[in-house]
């Protein structure tokens, strides 16, 4: 009966780690694995290869920070709004937990791409800013220069009024037009009968600050798009599965603690979250895991860029192996790694959850 | 009762409520805002969508969707990421469930070491494993490739068995379905009574038998939990498939997406179309079964 199964899983799991770990341990460059002497084991190299090289620290750092964000994130997020809707603190609960779970059952390469989008320099984000400050520099300007924005909402252009836009901030204009007076005037004339929003926008660009998201595209700030965003996807998930285990809670419990005068506070320390300990602990469990080896969402975000600043180490695995020559031996240790990592958290948790569980009894 | 409760009804009270209220409607906005705004978008041409990325489109432009279908070949992606979905999700739950049934009814000396060893594969997502898993695939087909070459059977260049095969993506999808399956399997079928179990054996029915007329039909529940949680994994599959084909024809639907991001970047319009034909069957899938989603996700996923 366990046999098929059990096959299939060697085949995909167990196998290809005794795989990875030899071809870490290699030379192996490409060609024939089984049946060559074209490869050799040639020792823990590949690793020290790895610990000194500063792109595995750095997207080492990166994975460690979603790590922290998704355990500390989405999960308190997640029982946060269980709690919410559990205690009908929010009415209408199976309404909100639908909508929260949305973006748990969207595919991660669609949510890549549009909070990409979202967050491009040239994109929505930067557009919102920026209608605000043209809105501003528009009634600014008409205060400025009163009559240039006629009755129908349209630029009265002018000799005067060139002069007096180029007056107010001559440094722009002058690096914008080569010669401002002649092209400022083109340009007014030629925008003039679009109608005021697009005049506000130009001259938004010409005065105003422009804001955009390009300061996400450095060093230290990265990273924070991609964090937001698998605080997005997945707290509706843990949502889902804290409110589902608080249900099975005996609602006689609480119904007695309050009876006995306990205040809310005091249900959710005493009743709620030592019932939900253990789930807590699991969900913490699937949650380091699938964090730590998450790979489609960065991937379909940002690829690991600008220049390698948001690689997570599946990444730089991927990039190792099928970018470029490829590094087998290096990929596999990279793996290795991710797979040493993953138990060794894992472990650590159990140890807690053992810990905490001798606690409660 | 009620008396003694009404005294909480404070002015913080109330605030603590307009708090959480507050809370609930920022972040169930902030998840659906997105969706809308790229289903908005996926009616402008490019060229409108650069002047205006948030307002509504001036007239509905729906060539958008027919492009996008045509250029991304969705056509036989969408095909492909139907068979992938369905032959794995249902192949695995068949498996688990029968894995399940030998450890928990037929247990022996070897049953706990190989029960602990897929625990562990819940833990160990495949993604970790693609590069091994690419090199395993592509050098056994080399391998048998050039053992059938040799008996004169074909050519090994033209040998495909498992990469670019799918065969070979459903066998990966099926092993990495097995680990959560097989556990919540086993701990479904240890729920059903053994002296079911045993009446059936010494009315000397074979195992088999027994799976298929006993253990099946009680485990209709656990099956069609694993079918809700799974086939969502797998419609969405990206990294494996991404390794494991380079021909179109097998393709599945978010590689086809995920085309749309690198090289048919700069036509906004199509690509905001392929991105709403992406998200609009698994939404459509959850708007249909949302409960029963609800469910598994609360029951499956972990337990206490």
């Amino acid at each position: 009966m366990v046999i098929p199964s059990f096959v299939i899983y060697l085949f995909v799991m167990a196998f290809p780690i005794v795989l990875s770990l030899v071809l870490s341990l290699s030379n192996f460059s490409g060609g024939k694995i089984f049946g060559s002497a074209q490869w050799r084991l040639t020792g823990f190299q590949q690793y020290g290869k790895l610990f000194t090289d500063p792109y595995f620290w750095h997207a080492f750092k990166n994975n460690i920070l979603v790590v922290l964000v998704s355990v500390f994130g989405q999960l308190p997020l997640g029982l946060f709004f269980a709690y919410l809707i559990y205690r009908k603190i929010v009415k209408f609960g199976e309404f909100w937990q639908g909508i929260l779970y949305v973006p748990s059952i969207i595919s991660v390469v669609v949510i890549g791409i549009m909070w990409n989008l979202i967050f491009s320099p040239y994109g929505p984000l930067s557009e919102i800013v920026n209608k605000y400050y043209s809105l501003s520099y528009a009634s600014n300007l008409s205060k400025i220069i009163a009559g240039s924005i006629g009755s129908q909402g349209k630029l009265a252009i002018s000799d005067n009024l060139i002069a007096r836009i180029i007056a107010l901030n001559p440094q722009s204009v002058a690096s914008t037009f080569s010669n401002p007076q002649v092209e400022l005037k083109d340009l007014l004339i030629s925008m003039a009968n679009m109608g005021i929003p697009e005049i506000q926008a130009d001259l938004t660009h010409l005065f105003a600050p422009v804001w955009s998201t390009s300061f996400l595209n450095k060093e230290g700030t990265a990273m924070i798009p991609i964090l937001f965003v698998t605080l997005w996807c997945w707290t509706g998930m843990y949502l889902i599965l804290f409110l589902a285990n608080m249900q099975k809670i005996n609602p006689q419990t609480i119904e007695s603690a309050q009876i006995d005068g306990a205040k809310e506070k005091s249900i959710l320390a005493h009743i709620i979250l030592p019932e939900l300990s253990g789930v807590i602990m699991n969900a913490a469990i699937l949650c380091i895991a699938g964090s730590l080896n998450s790979f489609a969402l960065i991937y379909a975000m940002t690829g690991g860029g600008p220049a390698r600043i948001t690689q997570v180490l599946s990444i730089y695995m991927y990039e190792k192996a099928f970018m470029g020559t490829p590094d087998y031996p290096l990929a596999n240790a990279i793996s290795i790694m991710m797979v040493a990592f993953s138990l060794l958290l894992i472990a650590l948790t159990q140890n807690v959850k053992k810990r905490f569980g001798d606690q409660n009894e | 009762m009620s008396s003694k409760f009404r005294q909480e009804h404070t002015v913080g009270s109330f605030l603590w409520k307009f708090f959480a209220y507050l809370i609930m409607i920022v972040f169930a906005l902030l998840a659906i805002f997105p969706l809308i705004w790229l289903a908005i978008n996926s009616f402008k041409t490019t060229v409108e969508f650069q002047a205006n990325m948030i307002g509504l489109p001036k007239k509905f432009y729906t060539q958008n969707y027919s492009g996008a279908w045509r250029i991304g070949n969705f056509g036989v992606l969408f095909g492909n990421s139907v068979l992938y979905t369905l032959v794995s999700v249902s192949v695995a739950a068949f498996l688990s469930l029968l894995t399940g049934f030998g450890f928990a009814k037929l247990q022996q000396k070897s049953t706990k070491p190989i029960y602990s060893i897929f625990i562990l594969g819940i833990l160990l997502t495949t993604q970790t494993l693609m590069v091994p898993i690419f090199l395993q695939i592509s050098q056994l087909d080399n391998l048998l490739g050039n053992f059938f070459e040799a008996l004169g059977l074909c050519n090994a260049k033209n040998f495909h068995l498992f990469y670019n095969t799918k065969f070979g993506v459903i066998l990966v999808y099926v092993g990495s379905l097995l680990p959560i399956g097989v556990y919540l399997c086993t701990e479904y079928v240890k729920s059903v009574p053994t002296s079911l179990v045993e009446a059936a054996l010494i009315d000397g029915a074979g195992y088999f038998q027994i799976f298929i007329s006993i253990i099946v039909p009680m485990c209709i529940p656990i099956i069609i939990t694993l079918g809700l949680l799974n086939i969502p994994t797998i419609w969405n599959e990206f990294a494996l498939i991404n390794i494991m084909v380079s021909q179109l024809k097998l393709q599945s639907l978010p590689l086809g997406i995920y085309k749309f991001s690198g090289t048919l970047a700069s036509d906004y319009g199509k690509e905001f179309a392929a991105l709403v034909i992406g998200l609009l069957p698994m939404l459509t899938f959850y708007l249909i079964f949302r409960k029963q989603i609800t469910r598994s996700v609360g029951n499956g996923a972990v337990k206490g």
